[in-house]
């Protein structure tokens, strides 16, 4: 307990400390001084859960998981640990979808071999399953790998996720020997990852017939759902942190559909969130819930109890009409 | 009065945009357009011989591909005195590269922009090359001039690297940039006075990038060899002639339509909100010279 509270009082001065390095920043956005008040909670609050989490985690250590050597790569230079704050001086643009998902850390760790490419392994601790699943769901083209709970493998980059964590395995140049090393080094991560996790729910809400392989999402908020299907430049579905979402990509007789599934923690806020969608998005339907849009597709929305149910890119007002009652049903059997 | 929310619908309503599926449409582009009939110039060229081996330029041709291209945008003879009307000799010069580690800049390229401008009478020390270290540059702080060359390539949270997001470095802490899909990357070109200051822009097609995957979001298997170079003065111009071309090919690669992820609106909407340049394939005059085959737009 003690560790934890050193732990979390470290945290907080970092991120005070990282209010003062931003500050050029955040005055070039023009970001008020409301904002970086809720920055500071969000610093506090973060500080709290992950206080709560170190203790809880103590007993695993990311670099543990990996091993040093493999097929003759050698683990090269010094581990680096990103947080949801550095994540961006590794990655770029591509750490808010890590951010998306609540990442707690990342250790990344480079392999060399004389005359092959560089693989770089990276551990995400996820903090929970479900957002392991989901972080893994951001990407899922490619062949099953057979490694962990749920495996790609494309072009020279191994994906999967098991318990806690997700982890990709990437060559910097795709050889066959690399292919072979990077096979073998997601079993042995995965073989040393002991526990198994959970899928969230609300992805086996989606119905199963018609839905293409690999396509069913899960995820938090609107910054993903606009990457797999761009539904506005405003949160009007009211997505956040808190909210859970499954998208999944269906096939017809050549008419691609999705249904979207949001679950909200209360009825209130699920709602509030249907009126907002329906101003936005259908203020012109003629039925509440049902527009048929300017490709001449059908979106249907209905409010379930604490679940927001929507079709978009439905071929006809009948199959969108019976998509939301068939995932109704399947949310009555939970 | 509270902002409209813009929607897929707004989009579905304009198939002109099409290159920038998902993103805006033809009703906010009223709304917010400002100034209307403005037009831009771009130059694609394409060498057959423009690469030795995969990602390695020939510099002898990629001379020859920037000169060719060069002269004609700005309808000069020969290319010093196209690069005359771009730099003085009095100017400083910052040439605005890209260090990406899988598709760079390359030397090749930054060395023959250094080499004419030079031939235009800079002196040498008064030209600097960099990407990362803009900040502290003494060259790039004091520029008079920017030129702007970087590949093409996608890009995990803005659609699409292209010469729009280049000058992101000059930027303290660019994920700043990030909300809503980097939608408003434009407004760094005012904040950083580079839009009077940045004269050419260099989009690279040597070998872009069409398709990304994972943290690092780049595997070879999603890069192809187009051989070409995009050149125009206008940003946004250059960046929506290369999102028709990786759009063309993610069509051809994946045999269906298949918009960026996300789409690239802040190329869209560096015309329609930040008047940035033009982002309107109908009003961008594309001069295409050179090898025709895989051309693809």
């Amino acid at each position: 307990m003690r560790k934890a509270s050193c732990v979390a009082i470290i945290i907080f001065y970092v991120g005070v400390l990282s209010l003062f390095a931003h500050k050029e920043a955040y005055k070039e956005q023009n970001i008020n001084k409301k904002r970086s008040k809720i920055f500071f909670y969000y610093v506090q609050l973060e500080g709290a859960r992950i206080m709560e989490d170190t203790s809880k985690d103590d007993k695993i250590a990311l670099g543990d998981l990996l091993p040093q050597e493999i097929h003759g790569w050698q683990a090269t230079g010094k581990d680096e640990i990103y947080d949801p704050q550095t994540i961006f001086d590794y990655i770029d643009g591509a750490g808010e979808v890590y951010r998306s998902y609540n990442f707690k850390q990342l250790l990344a760790r480079r392999f060399t071999k004389e005359g092959s490419p560089d693989i770089v392994a990276d551990l995400f601790d996820m903090e929970t399953s479900r957002d392991a699943f989901g972080v893994f769901t951001h990407d899922l083209e490619g062949e099953d790998a057979g490694v962990g709970q749920g495996s790609t493998y494309n072009g020279g980059l191994l994906s999967f996720w098991k318990d806690r964590f997700f982890v990709s395995l990437y060559s910097e140049e795709e050889t066959e020997d690399a292919r072979k090393t990077l096979y073998a080094l997601g079993k042995k991560v995965a073989s040393s990852i002991k526990k198994e996790g959970k899928k969230p729910d609300i992805v086996f809400l989606l119905p199963s017939e018609n839905l293409i392989e690999k396509s069913a999402h899960y995820f938090h908020n609107h910054l993903i759902l606009n990457y797999h299907f761009y539904v506005s430049d405003e949160n009007i579905l009211l997505l956040n942190q808190q909210t859970e979402a499954a998208l999944g990509i269906y096939r017809e007789n050549d008419e691609k559909s999705y249904i979207l599934l949001v679950r909200y923690p209360e009825i209130g806020k699920a709602s509030q969130a249907y009126k907002s969608f329906v101003q936005s998005y259908m203020p012109d339907a003629a039925e509440l819930g049902l527009v048929q849009t300017e490709d001449l597709k059908w979106t249907a929305a209905k409010l379930h109890q604490d679940f927001i149910i929507i079709i978009l890119n439905a071929p006809s007002r009948f199959l969108a009409k019976e998509t939301i009652e068939k995932v109704e049903k399947r949310i009555g059997q939970i | 009065m509270k902002k409209r929310a813009i929607t897929r619908r707004d989009f579905l309503r304009v198939a002109a945009m099409s290159p920038f599926a998902g993103a805006f449409a033809c009703g906010s582009k009223k709304q917010e357009k400002k100034k209307a009939a403005r037009r831009a110039k771009v130059v694609l060229i394409r060498d057959k011989n423009a690469l030795i081996s995969f990602k390695k330029p020939n510099p002898r041709v990629i001379q020859k591909m920037l000169d060719d291209s060069i002269t004609t945008l700005l309808g000069e003879a020969d290319p010093v005195s196209a690069w005359k009307k771009l730099v003085k000799p009095s100017d400083i010069v910052g040439i605005k590269s890209n260090v990406w580690g899988p598709i760079p800049t390359t030397r090749e390229v930054e060395q023959t922009l250094k080499a004419r401008i030079m031939d235009a009478g800079v002196a040498e020390e008064n030209i600097g090359i960099d990407d990362r270290g803009v900040r502290r540059n003494r060259i790039f702080k004091n520029a008079t001039v920017i030129i702007n060359a970087r590949p093409a390539r996608t890009h995990h949270w803005s659609g699409m690297g292209g010469c729009i997001k280049n000058p992101i470095m000059f930027v303290p802490w660019p994920p700043a940039y990030h909300g809503d899909s980097c939608a408003d990357l434009a407004t760094l070109w005012y904040k950083h006075n580079l839009k009077e200051r940045t004269k050419l822009n260099v989009l690279l097609m040597l070998n872009p990038q069409f398709h990304g995957i994972g943290p690092h979001n780049y595997s070879d298997k999603y890069v192809w060899e187009y051989k070409g170079i995009l050149v125009s003065q206008d940003p946004v111009a250059v960046d929506a002639m290369g999102v028709l071309i990786l759009q063309a090919k993610r069509r051809e690669y994946f045999g269906e339509d298949r918009p960026l992820q996300p789409p690239a609106k802040h190329i869209y909407l560096a015309d329609t909100r930040h008047n940035l340049g033009v982002s309107d394939p109908d009003k961008i005059e594309l001069i295409k010279l050179g090898w025709e085959e895989g051309i693809l737009i």
